[in-house]
């Protein structure tokens, strides 16, 4: 009497099962297409990274650092903060990572600034794509692994898809705010010289729009990063699956090393990114 | 003041008949009963929601000439100079760039227009920030696909133009306002177009160097002979400048003609109200208070025909001219009497040389110093020489008198600013 009454039962289950069953009969092709091309992008980054050897690693990084946030000590801190990662063993691991984000933030980007830009231009299509990215931003981020798992199975290609459908909404948001955001008098101004609908998106509204789409990049590349620890309960190998391991073991000093790499390694991208972002805007207020 | 070029006289480069904006939803039904297309810009607006932004304009620009458009803020002058480069599509009416439909273009004959045949200036200037001085001035070459190294050298030479030479590598906001709108203008001037729409270019700046820019704008239309469309709230700006006037409210031209018949008789109230600011020392020319004398002496009469004429008239003094009819100089009664004590025969000898000449479009401020340098009347000519006319301190000043007098009539409606209006 208490209890719920079985014959209020929704079948949801059942047809989502039935719903991934047409989806991988009639779709199959399309997302092994998929897969595969992520694959390839994945595994040309990794073997480049696993490749390149260490201190060519470091002196890049350091290098990189100095040169957009001006100044030597960021440089040599990040460089630091590379070696710290390395001197815990975890060399390979967080470049299988860094791959794995590297490959996601390519494609997130690829797919992202286009639709923003889409997005810019059509009133309809902001409306139907916002409420999307709204959805997606409240949804807690292992929600995206079960698509991920249910198209791709385990390994690293679901991995990198969770991780793009999780870090796309901010690049697409910002680079459709930093084109709305470009002064209509501007646009206007190269109308009335003449510009055709491309010579004004690429000569004037995505120039303009360059800072905000770099602040959208950094914010993509962080959440890449949440997501990618995440990513490995489905099979991505890398820090990620460190930290889960160590947690299932009870090893705290193991889990410590793997959580303090993920943070470094956070802490470099974010820096270099973020700054790259600054510059831009620099340049063009100035 | 006297040169604004009005070159070619008589070719219409703009034509623009029966043209209308409406905002808002379904603006063809406005259009479509007599009873809205005639009702007050708040009635509709309340009643449809539709702004009536431009009501059924009709103006001819000449080749060559500046045409002013002169309202106060919203009366619609920007929507208005927009939709002649369909930068804002009308609602109704039609568009004649040398002849040509521009309302009937497609997109491709659209972007060609703009590419070649205008040019547009911003009040709040357009320029690309990030791009720089140079990029900003070469842009509508660039997009005409015009090649690197010369539209750059087309560039840098309007820039010099401009007064801009030394700055090519600066972006735009290192410029001040009045050096950001002399980009704007070298931007425009580079594609060479026909014609030349500013939309209030000199609003955002400040009064001196505002007054600048209009001179240098005059010194460079004697030069090159645009057709330009001048969006103004600045009525000395509008007289200062234009070749003629059309004065806009709630949307409609509600009066138009050269700035001197603006001011000599302005058609309602709300003109009067404008033009009660202006000063009509400076629009009121010598050609309109001139008076063709009563009598003129010919060079080939004698002294007694001459005395014989400043008798029966009873005038003190008369002017000379040749068979070309060309000013030869004035003859006083003074001098005549004394000639005749001497007993010559020949007029020469009592002809005055001392007087002052002023041409056609000398204006009320440029005459003052003139009548005072000079007891005798003033004679208009024009360039060859030839007389036109004749002014007399009295006339000066009762058609100060009547600019004054006007004034007072003036009506209640409300009084426009002139200035500092969109700012
Ligand atoms: N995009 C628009 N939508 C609705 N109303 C507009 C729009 N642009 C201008 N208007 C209205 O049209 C009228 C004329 O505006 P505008 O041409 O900018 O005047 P002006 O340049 O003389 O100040 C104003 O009442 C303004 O509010
Ligand atoms: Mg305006």
């Amino acid at each position: 009497m208490l209890e719920f009454p079985e014959f209020i039962h929704f079948p949801l289950a059942e047809w989502i099962d039935a719903i991934m069953h047409w989806v991988l009969t009639n779709w199959g092709v399309f997302f092994d297409a998929v897969g595969d091309s992520i694959l390839l992008v994945l595994l040309y980054i990794e073997r480049f990274l696993l490749w390149m050897p260490w201190f060519v690693a470091v002196l890049l990084v350091g290098l990189l650092a100095w040169r957009v946030m001006r100044h030597w000590l960021a440089g040599v801190v990040m460089a630091a903060f590379l070696i710290v990662i390395g001197s815990f063993g975890y060399w390979d691991l967080s470049m299988m990572t860094l791959a794995i984000i590297i490959a996601a933030v390519i494609i997130s980007l690829a797919v992202g600034i286009p639709v923003g830009i889409i997005m810019a231009k059509n009133n309809r299509v902001e409306a139907i794509i916002r409420p999307v990215l709204d959805a997606m931003q409240t949804m807690p981020s292992f929600v995206y692994l079960i698509p991920a798992l249910m198209l791709f199975g385990l390994g690293k290609v679901p991995a990198v898809f969770a991780t793009i459908i999780y870090a796309v909404p901010p690049v697409i948001r910002l680079t459709n705010v930093g084109i709305r955001q470009v002064p209509q008098s501007i646009v206007e101004a190269a109308q009335a010289f003449g510009s055709n609908g491309r010579q004004v998106l690429f000569e004037v509204q995505i120039p303009l729009a360059i800072p905000s789409i770099m602040v959208g990049i950094n914010q993509t590349t962080m959440m890449a990063l949440a997501m990618v620890v995440i990513a490995s309960m489905i099979g991505a190998r890398g820090l990620g699956l460190e930290v889960l391991l160590s947690i299932n073991r009870i090893e705290v000093g193991r889990g410590f090393e793997a959580g303090l790499s993920i943070v470094l390694l956070a802490i470099i991208i974010d820096r270099i990114t973020h700054a790259m972002a600054a510059r831009q805007e620099y340049t063009i207020s100035s | 003041m006297s040169d604004k070029g009005l070159a070619t006289a008589d070719e219409v480069c703009v034509e623009v008949s029966g043209l209308w904006k409406i905002f808002g939803h379904n603006p063809e039904a406005i259009l479509e009963s007599e009873e809205t297309r005639t009702a007050a810009k708040e009635t509709l607006h309340e009643e449809t929601g539709c702004v009536v932004a431009v009501r059924d304009v009709s103006f001819k620009v000449n080749k060559g000439e500046l045409f002013v458009i002169m309202g106060l803020s919203g009366s619609g002058k920007s929507t208005l100079i927009r939709c002649v480069l369909r930068l804002i599509e009308p609602t109704a009416g039609k568009i004649l760039i040398n002849g040509e439909d521009v309302c009937g273009y497609d997109n491709k004959q659209l972007i060609n227009l703009r590419r070649h045949s205008t040019g547009m200036i911003f009040q709040h200037f357009g320029l690309f920030p990030h791009r720089s001085v140079l990029d900003n001035a070469a842009y509508g070459l660039k997009v005409r696909g015009v090649a690197k190294e010369k539209r750059y050298e087309i560039a840098r030479e309007v820039l010099n133009k401009v007064g801009l030479k030394g700055w090519e590598n600066y972006l735009p906001s290192a410029l001040s306002g009045g050096m950001q709108q002399r980009v704007g203008i070298a931007r425009a001037l580079a594609n060479d177009p026909d014609i030349l729409l500013m939309d209030e270019p000199f609003s955002g700046l400040d009064p001196l160097i505002r007054r600048q820019m209009q001179d240098e704008l005059i010194a460079l239309q004697s030069e090159v002979h645009k057709t330009i469309l001048f969006v103004t709230h600045d009525l000395d700006e509008a007289l200062k400048l234009g070749n003629h006037v059309a004065i806009m409210k709630d949307g409609d031209i509600i009066q138009m003609g050269t700035p001197e018949e603006v001011i000599t008789s302005p058609i309602n109230g709300y003109v009067r109200s404008f033009v009660q600011d202006a000063s009509p020392t400076k629009v009121v020319t010598a050609s309109s208070i001139m008076e063709q004398p009563n009598v003129l002496l010919y060079e080939w009469q004698g002294p007694k025909a001459a005395m014989h004429l400043l008798r029966t008239n009873h005038l003190d003094e008369v002017f000379m001219v040749d068979r070309a009819g060309k000013l030869r100089g004035l003859v006083t009664l003074e001098r005549l009497i004394e000639l005749f004590r001497k007993g010559e025969e020949s007029l020469a000898g009592a002809v005055d040389t001392d007087f002052v000449t002023a041409t056609a479009d000398a204006v009320l401020e440029d005459l003052f110093p003139l009548a005072a340098s000079t007891g005798h009347p003033i004679a208009v000519v024009d360039e060859d020489g030839k007389f036109l006319g004749e002014i007399f301190d009295s006339t000066i000043m009762i058609s100060l008198i009547q600019g004054r007098g006007e004034e007072d009539t003036g009506s209640t409606t409300t009084r426009a600013n002139g200035k500092d209006e969109n700012l």
